[in-house]
Parts: C-alpha cells; sequence; structure tokens
C-alpha cells in the first residue's frame, strides 16, 4: 500500500517498517518500589506501536510517520512523506546514491532462554528488594537502589526492492547501586548490566550477589583520600572500556561524521576518509572490529532498516586504521560498493540513519597477561572500575573519562581505593600508550544506553567489548585541580 | 494533526468511564514533531511525525501502576487499562504514593499555539534552508543546520474530576558552518520560538558564516583560568548546570551542592552566587508562552528559585512536603525559566576585557561532582582571544572543570536574556530566557586541535 502509493507518486525508492515496542521496568528504592522504574521504557509497562514511511523522491529523502496503523493512514503517510521530499527540492543540492543491496525474504530473531515476561511480577519485586535489603544491612549506605528493564522490539520492514524482513530483538538491562556519604562526601558504587537477551541475562549477571560488596566498596570510596595528579599507568577494565572505546573509537569511524552530516550536532571526526589504511590509531596490540553478529550484543541484529544483513569487519588492525562505519547512502563516498550495515532507527516514528554496531576491542593472544599480572607490572597507577563522568570533543580527539570505582597502584600492588579520579585522553596516543591487552578468557561485553546522535535526537544502545588493559603514563586527576 | 481540548477531553473521559479503580490519572501527549535538517549545504533529512500516547495511571490505595498505548480506539484502551489494573494489584504498597490532584486548579490562560507557527510546514522550512545556503555559499562555507518544529499538546485528567490542556507550536532554527578546509567553525541559533516571525535564517546565517571565517587557523593558548564572554548558549548550558540542585529531597537526602554541612539541613536562605544571579520560573512569560502545568496537574504559579544569589526557594514535590510538613511547589525549575540580565551588550563586554575568551558553544558537558557542581565541558564552533578590548584572532577549543558554584559567584557582567534551549539538543521543551554573561577565572585545562 505504501509502496504502491510512493510508486505511483514517482518515487525512486520506499520503504516501510513497522515497530511494536513492548517494555517493562521496575525499580526498587531502599525496598520501596520507584514509580517508573527508568531503564528502557521509563515506565511501569509500555507499549508502542506504528510505521514509518521512508522514500526518494527527485533524489531527495522524505520521512512521515504514525501510530494509526489503517490503510487508510498509510497511504495518508506515504504522500506526507512525498510531499516532504517535493518541498525539499528547492534547498537540495545533490541527490540520494544508495549502495545495491539483494532483495531478503526472511524471519530473524534473538534466541533468549527465558522469556522475561513469563516471570512473575512478584518474583522480579523480591530478586530487587533481596538486592536493596542486602546493601542496606551495610550501615553506612544512605540509599540502595536496584532496578531491572526488559524490551521486546518486534519489526518488519518491506521495501521497493523487494526485501520484506521481520525480526525480533530482546533486550535486558539490571543495576544494582550503592549510595553513602562520609561527612560531605558522597559517592555511589553502580554494578550494571545490560544485553541483547532475556531473563536468564539477568540471573546470569546475579545481582544478588553483588549486592554486598558494592554496598562495601561504595562506603570506601566515600571515606577515600584524592587520587594524587600526575602521569600514572592505568589498568582499565572491561566494564569501563567500553564507554571508551564508544566514544573514541566508535564515534569517530561513523562515516555520516566524518562526512559533515552531524556538525550542527553530534559533530564530525578527527579521521580522514584519506586516513584508512594509513591512521596510527594505536600500538600494534590495538585490535578493533565493528560486528552486528555477536549473541547478546545491544546492537545485534539480522538486518538493519536498509534491509543490509548483520556483518562483521575490522577497524583497526595492528594499530591501523583500515575500516568505517557505512550504510547505503555513505558507502559510496569511500568508494565501496556495498553498505556495511549501520542504517538503524530507534523508534518506529523515527527516520533510519547511521548508527554505530557493536564495536570491540579484540583480546590479546594466548599468554597475554591478566589484571594481576598487569598490576604487578605497575610502580605508579590506578586500577578503574565501571563507567563514570565522560565528555569528549566534538571530533572525538580530547576526551575526561572518569569511572565508578577506582583503586591506587604502587610497586606492583593494589592499596586503597581512592576518590576524584578522571584521566584525560588524546585518543590516538592513548592507544598508542597501550601496553598490554587482556588474553580471551578475559574478555567481557558491556552494554550501554543512551548513546545520542541524530537530529531529532535518537537514542541508541551499542555494545562494546574488550579485556583489561594496560595504557602507560596517562595523566590522572585534571579535573579536581 | 492538531487536538483540541474538546478532542482529548473525550479521549480522557472515555479513559476514565472504563477505568475502575480507587483513582485513576490519565495523561495525553500527542501532535506532529517535524524538522528538516542540512548538512554540507544541502537537505539531509525531511520528515513529519506524528505521534500521540495516552498514559493511564490507577489507584489502589496505596497501590498503583502505570501503563500506555498509542492507539485509542475502544479495544486497545480497555487493554491498556486492564494490564494497568492487574499490576497496581500486583504491587506491594508504596507508602510515598500521593492521590491524584483535586480540582479546581487555576490554570494561567497561556496562547502557545500561534497559527503561523502551527502552519510551519516543509515548504517554510525549505524556503529557509535556502535562504541559508545562499548565505553560505557567498561566504564559501558549508552549513549544516536544523530547524525543529513541535506541535504538541499535554494534557492531564484523573477521576477527582481534574482536567488540564495546553497546546503548543514552537521552532527553531540552530546553524553551524564549516571552512571547506576544516580549519574554521562558527554556530548561531534560536530555539523554543512560539512567534515564529523572529526567525531570520539570513541573519543567523551571516552570525555562523563569519565565525567559521574568523575562527580560522586557531592558535593554542596554554590552560589556566581565564575571563570568558559566554554567549547565551553556552550562558544557558552552564545555567542548566544548577537546576538539579534545586530538588529539595535531594538536598534534604544529603546528595546535593544544595544539601547543608549537617544531615538533613540545605542551603536554603543561604547566600551561594554573586549579587548579579537571580533566577526563577516566569510563569507566563509573555515570550516564552509555556506551559500553566506544573507538576501532577497542578497550577503553576511563579517563583523564584535564587535571588540576588540567595537560595529563596527549593523545590518539594507534594510526598515530600507531605514528609517534611512544608509546602508543595506547584512549579518544576525547568518551567518558564528566566536568569535576570543586565544591559550589557557582547561587545561592551569584549571592550571591557584586559585579556580573556570570547565562548561560542560549549560541548558535551557532564558532571564530574555533583556536590559541588563541578562540571567538565569542551569549548566549540568558534573560541577568540581578547586582549585589551579587542577580539585579536582565533584560539583552539579548550577542556574546561568548572561550574556554577564557582562560576555564579564570578559573574562581573550580564547581557539582555534571549530565549535559548537548555539542554545538549533541541528537541523537547527546554527553552529559557538567558543572558550573556562575562565570568572572571574560568578554568580551563588542556587544549583539543578538534574544530
Amino acid at each position: 500500500m505504501a509502496l504502491g502509493e510512493a510508486k505511483r507518486l514517482g518515487c525512486s525508492y520506499a520503504d516501510i517498517r513497522f515497530t511494536r515496542n513492548r517494555a517493562q521496568s521496575i525499580g526498587v528504592r531502599n525496598g520501596l518500589i520507584l514509580r517508573g522504574g527508568g531503564g528502557f521504557g521509563g515506565g511501569d509497562a509500555t507499549e508502542t506501536y506504528g510505521f514509518g514511511v521512508r522514500v526518494i523522491h527527485g533524489g531527495v529523502w522524505g520521512f512521515a510517520s504514525s501510530p494509526l496503523v489503517t490503510p487508510a493512514e498509510i497511504t495518508r503517510v506515504a504522500s506526507v512523506a512525498v510531499d516532504v521530499a517535493r518541498a525539499s527540492a528547492v534547498a537540495t543540492k545533490r541527490d540520494v546514491q544508495l549502495a545495491p543491496v539483494p532483495a531478503y525474504d526472511q524471519f530473524w530473531q534473538v534466541e533468549i532462554e527465558k522469556d522475561p515476561w513469563s516471570v512473575p511480577l512478584e518474583e522480579k519485586v523480591e530478586h530487587l528488594r533481596s538486592v536493596t535489603s542486602t546493601m542496606q544491612k551495610n550501615a553506612s549506605v544512605l540509599f540502595a537502589v536496584a532496578s531491572m528493564s526488559f524490551e521486546h522490539e518486534w519489526k518488519y520492514l518491506a521495501t521497493s526492492e523487494g526485501s520484506f524482513i521481520e525480526q525480533v530483538c530482546h533486550f535486558a538491562d539490571c543495576v544494582a547501586e550503592a549510595t553513602a556519604r562520609t561527612g560531605t562526601q558522597v559517592k555511589t558504587r553502580s554494578f550494571e548490566r545490560l544485553g541483547g537477551a532475556g531473563y536468564e541475562f539477568l540471573l546470569k549477571a546475579d545481582l544478588p550477589g553483588q549486592a554486598e560488596r558494592i554496598a562495601a566498596e561504595a562506603v570506601e570510596h566515600s571515606m577515600a583520600k584524592p587520587v594524587e595528579r600526575g602521569l600514572k599507568d592505568l589498568v582499565l577494565m572491561p566494564s569501563h572500556l567500553a564507554l571508551t572505546i564508544h566514544e573514541i573509537v566508535a564515534h569517530a569511524t561513523e562515516l555520516d561524521r566524518i562526512a559533515g552530516y552531524e556538525a550542527n550536532y553530534a559533530g564530525t571526526s578527527f579521521v580522514k576518509i584519506a586516513d584508512v589504511g594509513k591512521l596510527k590509531y594505536g600500538s600494534k596490540l590495538f585490535n578493533v572490529t565493528a560486528d552486528r553478529t555477536f549473541p547478546t550484543g545491544m546492537a545485534t541484529v539480522g538486518f538493519d532498516d536498509d534491509g543490509v544483513k548483520a556483518q562483521k569487519w575490522p577497524l583497526v588492525k595492528d594499530g591501523i586504521l583500515v575500516g568505517l562505519q557505512t550504510n547505503r547512502e555513505t558507502a559510496h563516498l569511500v568508494g565501496e560498493k556495498e553498505s556495511r550495515g549501520c542504517t538503524f532507527a530507534n523508534h518506529w516514528r523515527n527516520y533510519p540513519f547511521l548508527r554505530m554496531p557493536n564495536v570491540q576491542l579484540e583480546a590479546g593472544p594466548k599468554g597475554s597477561p591478566n589484571v594481576d599480572q598487569m598490576i604487578a607490572d605497575v610502580k605508579d597507577g590506578v586500577l578503574v572500575d565501571g563507567m563514570g563522568s565522560f565528555s569528549i570533543d566534538q571530533q572525538r580527539y580530547n576526551g575526561q573519562f572518569g569511572g565508578d570505582a577506582f583503586w591506587e597502584i604502587k610497586n606492583g600492588k593494589k592499596t586503597r581505593m581512592v576518590s576524584d579520579f578522571t584521566y584525560n585522553a588524546i585518543t590516538t596516543d592513548f592507544w598508542a600508550n597501550l601496553d598490554a591487552v587482556g588474553p580471551q578468557e578475559t574478555w567481557e561485553h558491556h552494554g550501554l544506553t543512551g548513546d545520542a546522535k541524530g537530529q531529532p535526537v535518537q537514542s541508541n544502545h551499542p555494545s562494546h567489548g574488550s579485556a583489561p588493559c594496560l595504557i602507560r603514563k596517562i595523566m590522572v586527576g585534571a579535573a579536581y585541580a | 494533526m492538531s487536538y483540541s481540548r474538546e478532542d482529548v477531553k473525550a479521549i480522557t473521559d472515555n479513559v476514565l468511564n472504563m477505568a475502575k479503580a480507587d483513582a485513576v490519572e490519565v495523561r495525553f501527549s500527542g501532535g506532529e514533531r517535524s524538522a528538516t535538517r542540512y548538512a554540507n549545504s544541502t537537505i539531509t533529512a525531511n520528515l513529519v511525525e506524528h505521534d500521540q500516547e495516552v498514559l493511564i495511571t490507577v489507584y489502589y490505595g496505596q497501590k498503583s501502576a502505570t501503563t500506555s498505548t498509542h492507539q485509542f480506539d475502544d479495544t486497545s484502551l480497555k487493554s491498556a487499562i486492564e494490564q494497568a489494573q492487574e499490576l497496581a494489584k500486583r504491587r506491594p504498597d508504596n507508602p510515598e504514593l500521593m492521590p491524584p490532584v483535586a480540582p479546581p486548579q487555576d490554570y494561567l490562560p497561556i496562547d502557545g499555539a500561534l497559527q503561523a507557527a502551527v502552519d510551519f510546514g516543509p515548504a517554510e522550512r525549505a524556503r529557509l534552508v535556502k535562504q541559508s545556503v545562499d548565505v553560505c555559499e557567498k561566504k564559501g562555507v558549508l552549513g549544516a543546520g536544523y530547524i525543529p518544529k513541535l506541535h504538541w499538546t499535554d494534557a492531564l485528567a484523573n477521576s477527582a474530576g481534574l482536567f488540564a490542556y495546553y497546546r503548543y507550536a514552537e521552532a527553531s532554527f540552530i546553524l553551524t558552518c564549516r571552512t571547506p578546509d576544516g580549519t574554521g567553525s562558527g554556530w548561531a541559533g534560536t530555539t523554543g520560538l512560539k512567534d515564529v516571525s523572529r526567525i531570520d535564517a539570513a541573519a543567523i546565517s551571516e552570525i555562523a558564516a563569519d565565525k567559521a571565517l574568523k575562527s580560522r587557523r586557531p592558535r593554542a593558548l596554554e590552560p589556566g583560568n581565564y575571563t570568558v564572554i559566554l554567549e547565551p548558549r553556552p550562558a544557558a548550558r552552564f545555567l542548566s548546570l544548577m537546576l538539579f540542585s534545586l530538588n529539595a529531597r535531594a538536598a534534604e537526602e544529603g546528595r546535593s551542592f544544595m544539601s547543608g554541612a549537617e544531615r538533613g539541613a540545605t542551603k536554603l536562605g543561604q547566600k551561594i552566587f554573586g549579587d548579579n544571579v537571580t533566577i526563577r520560573s516566569d510563569v507566563g512569560n509573555t515570550v516564552l508562552r509555556q506551559t500553566p502545568i506544573g507538576p501532577d496537574g497542578l497550577g503553576a504559579r511563579p517563583i523564584t528559585w535564587i535571588e540576588k544569589g540567595v537560595v529563596k526557594n527549593l523545590f518539594y514535590d507534594r510526598y515530600w512536603a507531605q514528609k517534611q510538613q512544608k509546602p508543595f511547589t506547584p512549579t518544576n525549575p525547568q518551567q518558564s525559566l528566566v536568569m535576570d540580565g543586565g544591559t550589557a551588550t557582547v561587545e561592551q563586554m569584549v571592550k571591557s576585557t584586559r585579556r580573556g575568551l570570547l565562548v561560542t558553544f560549549f560541548w558535551y558537558i557532564r558532571p564530574v561532582d555533583q556536590m559541588t557542581l563541578l562540571n567538565t565541558g569542551m569549548t566549540r564552533d568558534g573560541m577568540f582571544l581578547i586582549e585589551n578590548g579587542e577580539i585579536v584572532g582565533p584560539v583552539q577549543n579548550f577542556r574546561w572543570n568548572d561550574g556554577p558554584a564557582r562560576g555564579f559567584n564570578n559573574i562581573t557582567m550580564l547581557g539582555t536574556p534571549v530565549p535559548m534551549h537548555i539542554g545538549e539538543a533541541y528537541d523537547n521543551p527546554g527553552t529559557a530566557l538567558v543572558p550573556a554573561m562575562k565570568i572572571e577565572d574560568f578554568k580551563m585545562t588542556s587544549i583539543s586541535p578538534a574544530v
């Protein structure tokens, strides 16, 4: 219907994408249910269903969307999308070029072991209450918060080029968080795990098993002395590196940013198209892969919203930039004949555009040092776990990162927690100082939410994996100077 | 898609008639969000989105649950209601749950939907893009801009008889110009305008293009403490950093900048900022024309948060007010936000500065320490060195680590407040009236060659 209307109105391309998103989130604070709860849904139980029609008319994009899924509305919205494209023609200089893609007629889904909606609400609440109860046993904990969120997404894409693709995704998120105050110093310690998975993911994360440690570390952090400012070696855990990789590798290698599409909001990139195959991004230990196929990945799919099959490809090899993230619209900018499949919209209401896949820092070879061995090799450094304050310039060059918990390393020993920690990274210098990457058995995968890009802004949720890493001689503590 | 008062009342009445519980609350939101985006001086996205949603909350004693649906046929509404009823009954009691707000509530009459903004469509936006691109081409720069429009309705109804309704239409014009060689970048824009005739695309494009050209090949300065002149956009972002701290509960629970030294104490009544800092929620402001509906459907009223540097009010939600035996606050700090200004122009600020920086834009601001309001962020899209009252040239961007706790004690000049969004993106309501400000001793901690 939409495709027929678009064809009748003279479009060279059209697609219609239906999605239904069902979300549930539950939060408990000091044993009491929080209204809303946060997480994917941001409410107790939400459901949203609708469709978006995207067309190219006269070489120009048009997009319109609606939650009213009726034949008349689909026809109306298709014609609105065409009207929008026509209106744009007066201020458009270049025709959209799409890389070719085969037509697919397929169903794909994330395999899960346990449907979150099959677990009774009471069981979920008790699970969370047991977590906050354990944390509250520590008398110095002011607030104990635990939450879980689930999302189920069904999506159907039909294109004028003959693709009919149905997909089902699942996402799970769980958090335990303790806040302690000593004097006027207030610190929160968090444990969060996100994945493209079902209820089994939450059980494996084992919030109850983390609660006592989280509480104790929140209290210790609230009593910790500030880190000494200066150049230090950093041992960074995968739970922390996920955000660093996200900010200064994944975003920097998005081709739409490099080409200037995001100049008014998310920014451009220090990476240039001509840098591919030449730019020394990091040390020889630095190998980065883009991967839409990784099981439990938050950005794992069967097909992107252009109907391009999910794939895996290298971004950095032996420290040299070798690839970029592309979609059908941008592939031609780097002379590639096929898209890497990076087009996504976070909602039926929103237009699809280039979003990052899961971006992974590959583990070191067999026999690479583990965390204890890295610590033993550090005279003056800091061990960093979890994500905290983070900020990066619009070309992904100057970053300042905090974390969730920090331990001083002196003469090869982990000594005490420290506070007031941030480090500063100039992207290529930072990865050039990468001196060790842990082996495969220490590699972990961590999901993120809240990845903002585009206008109107859309929030994405990718994952980033790594092993623990040792980075030499990084400036720490400058934020508090 | 426009939702009249009668349209919405019919929808909320239908839900209230169908739902059986001790109490029921329905929140409606819906309308049109549309936008035109361009980059490299050509349109890259143009869209019209229609959405509508009801959030249905049912109450049984101290139990409640909320569900939502975007479809308003009886079957969809019934399903959402039954799901909420089932969830609520199975929930443990929540001692913090407050009953729905009872009528009458007195809402200030505000016309937020002027017809020109309601009609502001893809063709009008494309014409503005054309005007902008023509300027960019004349100046030899590449334009990347965004023209969002919202025509939206928010309403709240409950089984106690309350019905609150507010419809508004607003648009923004935001532009970044870059030089083709990538060494210069400039920003200009205006946001949240109910009167779209105030959008002057050509004038904004001239400013952004000139900034881009003047910012080419910036030189590096040493990090350190600088006098800064924040134009309204970075000033608005800087102002936003202290709003969360106005929450009374966070303050009394000992987890915010407004917390006192003793547990339970706050900084209410204390002088925390300079004499020239006054921050208000001016509900009914005739430029902002923002919602008269306060939290939970209360009739919002003007309130002063900071007056001449002194904390005059903190925000008490209804539960925390009842618990602490204090009056609740009918207005959110973000509502109709106004920071009082002065009479200085940016040019006068520059002339008065022996050595300092003119800052166009703040980017990627994130908290470092909530208790002290210490934040970090970057400058972006045009920063210029001032020496002896003159702009002497562009400089490389700085990372800063500072915050309102220091900055709002070091303001020496203020401009006339103008509409400017306080958030990182521009899509949701969030425009305030904010003046340009000159701040002494601002901490720039490292440089970035990013342009």
